[in-house]
């Protein structure tokens, strides 16, 4: 086996560790809202596409609801267009939506407004989510729009059993509304992906 | 085919831990998804310098009781590039193990002049440093007498880089059986901060804790390792 130089030399990196309980919720942007929507509120630009809300949960082993969970999500915008330090200043990046929104859920319910995401790279439409809590280091995984027919071809979807995918899908419960439920451990435990190892 | 990643570790005598931990082995990120997986956050951080000095309230105002300290390190990824200009976030406990937030329940007293809550940006060469005071030890399972050791919260958010962490002290009674510290095993050392000596301003000491985030995350995109 070869070792390169930079393997060699590299740093022991800092474990991860649990959030803990007492995140403070105060130091989430926009006080802790939970709108990829409105990054710059009181103007009459809005982000292009569909306006979506989701509303979901995140629950434990006995189907409790998590308390105190800090939750990150990321995605594309409408046009399936993601915006990172090497896409910033392309023609495609929505000046009004980032994609990123993080919120601390007092009592494990969340209610996320955001633009449904487009087709990126190859991918059905989804919202990757990360997940802080109490107990465990970051968990990350990415949810799925059900009625999405783009979903067959999916690279990460056709990676897991097929019994899974249905688990990681947001359902549509009436106009631009949406529902998911997050279950980290036990029955119908949602797919977590590990974001170490690749 | 699925392929498979870390199976995690439940904390031994942690009840939130055994409620919360995935029981199934993660999956690993197929090649064709992986760039979705590194979150950007975007810098909008406006910070008040303030806001590292954890010891007062805010300027001017009294000192809180306890041990006040430096904690100073570096910010850098594992080839020891720094990771400049990130959003560091710290939370700790005051001197008797109590926090600030309304869901702490534990009864601890709680000391009027500190908040417990601060947050700095590493500067152009990945160095940060914050003032706050040593927290103390909290007893999380009185039924069978296991402590959280002292330790003090950071969550840091550069660009793509995400890691939250404790820095723990040198030599606690109770860093032995921390749940946490236990799944880490040997590797807990790279979370203890280094005491050193403080000869300016009013400090007992300080502790050095450089943070190394690791994987390809903290540079994805900014500087791409192959
Ligand atoms: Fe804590």
């Amino acid at each position: 086996m070869t070792y390169s130089n930079k393997e060699i030399n590299r740093l022991t990196p800092t474990n991860e560790d649990t959030v803990g309980p007492y995140y403070p919720p105060s130091l989430c942007e926009n006080n802790n809202s939970l709108d990829m929507t409105n990054i710059r509120s009181g103007i009459v630009f809005k982000p292009l596409g569909e306006k979506i809300t989701i509303k979901g949960c995140v629950k434990d082993i006995d189907g409790k609801l998590s308390n105190g969970c800090l939750l990150e999500f990321w995605q594309p915008n409408s046009q399936g267009f993601y915006y990172r330090p090497d896409t910033e200043s392309h023609e495609m990046v929505d000046p009004w939506f980032t994609g990123y929104a993080r919120h601390r859920t007092k009592d494990g319910n969340f209610s996320l407004t955001t633009i449904k995401p487009g087709v990126a790279d190859g991918r059905a439409p989804n919202i990757t989510v990360t997940l802080f809590s109490d107990g465990i280091m970051r968990l990350v995984t990415q949810l799925f729009f059900a009625d999405e027919k783009s979903n067959s071809d999916d690279p990460l979807l056709l990676s897991i059993p097929e019994e899974l995918r249905e688990r990681l899908m947001i359902n549509k419960v009436a106009h631009n509304e949406y529902e998911i439920e997050i279950i980290m451990a036990g029955n119908n435990e949602t797919p977590f992906f590990d974001d170490l190892l690749s | 085919m699925t392929k498979y990643g870390r199976q995690l570790g439940i904390g031994p005598t942690d009840n939130t831990s055994n409620e919360r931990t995935p029981r199934n082995k993660l999956n690993l990120i197929p090649e064709a998804a992986r760039t979705s997986f590194v979150p950007y956050a975007p810098r909008a951080h406006s910070i008040n310098l303030a806001e590292a000095d954890m010891t007062r309230i805010a300027p001017g105002r009294p000192r809180a009781s306890g041990e006040a300290i430096k904690v100073s390190g570096k910010l850098m990824d594992e080839y020891g590039r720094p990771i400049r200009n990130a959003l560091i976030e710290i939370w700790n406990a005051n001197q008797h193990g109590g926090y600030t937030h309304d869901e702490d329940h534990s009864g601890l007293p709680i000391d009027q002049n500190f908040l417990g809550i601060g947050r700095t940006l590493s500067s152009s060469d990945g160095n940060y440093e914050f003032w706050t005071i040593k927290p103390g030890a909290y007893l999380a399972r009185p039924d069978i007498g296991r402590w959280r050791p002292p330790h003090i919260h950071v969550s840091i958010i550069g660009g793509s880089s995400r890691l939250i962490s404790q820095m723990y002290f040198p030599n606690d009674p109770h860093n032995a059986k921390d749940p946490m510290r236990i799944l880490m095993g040997d590797s807990f050392e790279a979370n203890i901060g280094k005491k050193y000596i403080v000869t300016d301003g009013d400090f007992d000491c300080g502790y050095n804790f450089d943070i190394i985030i690791g994987g390809k995350n903290p540079t994805f995109f900014e500087n791409n390792i192959t």
